[in-house]
């Protein structure tokens, strides 16, 4: 097995999803369980923490491009932080910045969910 | 202007053209450049109208880089400027001079120039310059300077320009690379993975993110019909009709929704599906997929949709395994099951054919098929006289062949019971009807033995009628006294029995359709005559011999290819 991991956690009143090694076509189905128990527990206002993150693939990404809309909906969103260069290299390629706020560190993150709420 | 004053403008714009020059080709980003070439010649010639045309050498037109002061085109516009090469290359042109050639690029077009933007081997572009806010005529130093920094410039964007493009190509790059890892790694993960859900979700995934689109779906023609196996972001779902016409309608290419689709299939345009593709496996239409537009808007490439393409063939050809996996499995499991069946179906028929005193016996039985749905009997009774029983259930296979272990349970239930053949005959007929279906039945022959007397007491329902020859006769009697076939209606007339004396050397051959319909290549039957002339022929031989010649010869007859179950039980008296 891959060696991938996520966990949830709460700041400041905000979930905060860490994500640990892998995340590629194998992995992907873990990040989607994840959210989808958020967002069925009406929890939009997500932060995903990518400070250990060590690889990202397409289908990890598409995780990400099928489940904003229905935070977006709900009124929430995904943020994502800390992200290693290789990582957010792979986010840039395919053109998340323009759709995602992908900021230096978790702190920004909650400072800008305080500021549209 | 007193020599002095001149002498300190020269120096001036000497100290300008360096300190720009260095600027512009410190300077990687050709906006930057641009904007600041724009805005230093404007200054110091007081224009209020200023643009940058690129050369686009493909299309042989100007597209409007960027833009100052103007109303009339905005930047991305496409423009066309018809000189000659060789006039391209001056240092620089005044609208007046020439203005068939070129564009009107502001509402008054008197006095304004335009500079040639080019290095020793490359035309770049121009750089227009509108007319004087005081509408005086340029002066010569102004266009010196003007001139001056253009060729410098041109320089600098040169290189920025090349700079962008290598950029870009390697972003391209990075992108082909990065699809082809995710190719590469998909293809690895397909082939671990036998679950046809988390197949299409991770294809659904991957195409999500590579793609950088929220809407699609995968319509799959299964064995048992096409569906949709996975969707993101539809919002208004397809009805099966839907799914029936898209699949009809899709091409096996890319194709770009117009109209005509949008007619056939609303919810395409409700759920804003921009392109559908049709995947085929050797030559057959298996698979369309749907997608939307990109979130960024982009339109897809021709790579794009290559990509898409290959990833769809890598995920359809999994999802495919998976049924023939399935399929397979199935098979292997009902194989298996019939071989089981035709272990327990064996068990119910004697084996060995038991040893009856005073006769000759012979009996066997060959299925066509893995199943079969004859019978045969021989059993004791209490008092200790014989039943010889033969039937056939219609149909073959697994429901044959239950009823007819039915029929051998009721038999041996009733061995013991103290009650007429006739009788009993007609309790296993009504407990046949009232337990099938009514297009089941059988039939069903079965006599028993006296030994004291010699006598064979018989009832035949529906059955071939057995064939007796006498010890010194030369005809066959057919043993046809009985009722109806077994399960067609419950008993109104009850089922006769008949007596009939035997004595040394008589023999009866009971058999099945399997015999006298063994068809040969000429769809001929083998018939009757042919069974009885063979026995008549083969009188004298034991009854084990003669049904092996029977055997040998239907099958002979038939081209080793029997289409039916062959049963053959050979009673001769002793």
């Amino acid at each position: 097995m891959k060696n991938f991991k996520i966990n949830h956690r709460e700041s400041s009143g905000l979930d905060v999803l860490d994500l640990h090694g892998e995340l590629d076509a194998h992995t992907a189905s873990q990040l989607e369980e994840s959210l989808k128990t958020l967002i069925s527990s009406n929890k939009s206002n997500i932060i995903v923490n990518c400070s250990k993150l060590e690889y990202i693939a397409s289908a990890g990404l598409g995780v990400f491009m099928a489940y904003i809309e229905d935070v977006r909906s709900s009124g929430g969103d995904i943020k994502l932080t800390n992200m290693n260069e290789r990582v957010y290299n792979v986010f840039d390629l395919l053109g998340f910045p323009t759709l995602y706020d992908i900021l230096d560190d978790e702190r920004e993150a909650i400072d800008r969910f305080s500021n549209e709420n | 202007m007193p020599a002095d004053e001149k002498e300190l403008q020269n120096r001036f714009e000497i100290k300008t053209v360096l300190e720009t020059s260095r600027m512009l080709i410190e300077s990687r980003n050709s906006d930057f450049v641009l904007n600041n070439l724009l805005l230093i010649i404007m200054g110091k010639l007081l224009s209020g109208k200023a643009a940058i045309l690129f050369y686009n050498p493909a299309k042989r037109v100007y597209s409007v880089e960027k833009t100052k002061g103007l109303k009339s085109i905005s930047e991305g516009d496409s423009v066309e400027i018809k000189l000659e090469e060789s006039e391209k290359s001056c240092s620089h042109i005044f609208y007046n001079d020439k203005p068939e050639a070129f564009p009107r690029l502001a509402d008054d077009m008197k006095n304004s120039v335009f500079f040639p933007l080019r290095t020793s081997n490359q035309h770049i572009g121009f750089l227009f310059l509108g007319s004087k806010v005081t509408q005086k005529m340029f002066a010569a130093h102004e266009l010196e300077f003007a001139e001056s920094l253009c060729i410098i410039s041109s320089v600098a964007l040169s290189n920025s320009l090349l700079f962008d493009e290598l950029k870009n190509t390697n972003r391209k790059l990075d992108r082909r690379i990065h699809e082809l890892n995710t190719l590469f790694d998909l293809s690895k993960e397909f082939n671990l993975l036998t679950d046809r859900d988390k197949i299409s979700n991770i294809f659904k995934f991957a195409l999500l993110g590579q793609l950088f689109i929220r809407t699609f779906f995968l319509i799959y023609k299964t064995p048992d019909g096409i569906s949709l196996l996975t969707h993101s972001g539809i919002k208004k779902p397809f009805t099966q009709d839907d799914i029936n016409t898209l699949f009809d309608l899709c091409p096996l290419e890319v194709k770009a929704m117009d109209d005509h689709c949008y007619g056939e299939v609303p919810a395409l345009k409700t759920n804003l599906i921009t392109n559908i593709i049709g995947i085929s496996i050797q030559g057959e239409k298996v698979a369309v997929i749907g997608v939307g537009e990109r979130v960024n808007k982009e339109t897809y490439s021709e790579t794009d949709f290559n990509f898409l393409k290959s990833l769809a063939n890598l995920a359809i050809v999994s999802l495919q395994k998976t049924y023939l996996l399935e399929e397979r499995i199935d098979k292997e499991r009902m194989e298996e099951e019939l071989s089981i069946a035709k272990s327990i179906q064996r068990g119910l028929l004697p084996d060995p054919v038991p040893e009856v005193q005073g006769v000759d016996l012979a009996a066997s039985t060959i299925s066509s098929r893995e199943v079969g749905g004859d019978y045969f009997d021989v059993a004791q009774t209490p008092d200790n006289n014989t039943i010889f029983a033969i039937g056939d259930v219609t149909g073959k296979g697994v429901p044959a062949a239950l009823l007819m272990a039915n029929l051998q349970s009721m038999l041996h239930v009733l061995l013991p019971v103290e009650i007429s053949l006739a009788e009993a005959t007609e309790r296993i007929n009504d407990i046949i009807f009232n337990n099938t279906p009514s297009d089941k039945f059988i039939t069903f022959f079965w006599g028993k033995y006296l030994h004291n007397q010699r006598i064979f007491r018989y009832v035949n329902a529906g059955h071939n009628p057995p064939l007796l020859l006498r010890k010194g006769g030369d005809t066959l009697d057919e043993l046809s006294e009985g009722g109806l076939l077994l399960g067609a209606m419950e008993t109104l007339s009850p089922y006769e029995q008949a007596d009939i004396q035997l004595e040394s050397g008589d023999m009866i051959v009971c058999y099945t359709d399997g015999v006298n319909e063994a068809m040969n290549k000429q769809r001929e039957e083998f018939g009757e005559e042919r069974l009885k002339s063979l026995i008549l022929q083969n009188r004298n031989l034991a009854s084990e011999e003669l049904m092996e010649t029977i055997i040998r010869e239907v099958r002979q007859f038939s081209n080793h290819n029997l289409e039916d179950d062959l049963t053959l039980l050979i009673i001769k008296i002793r």
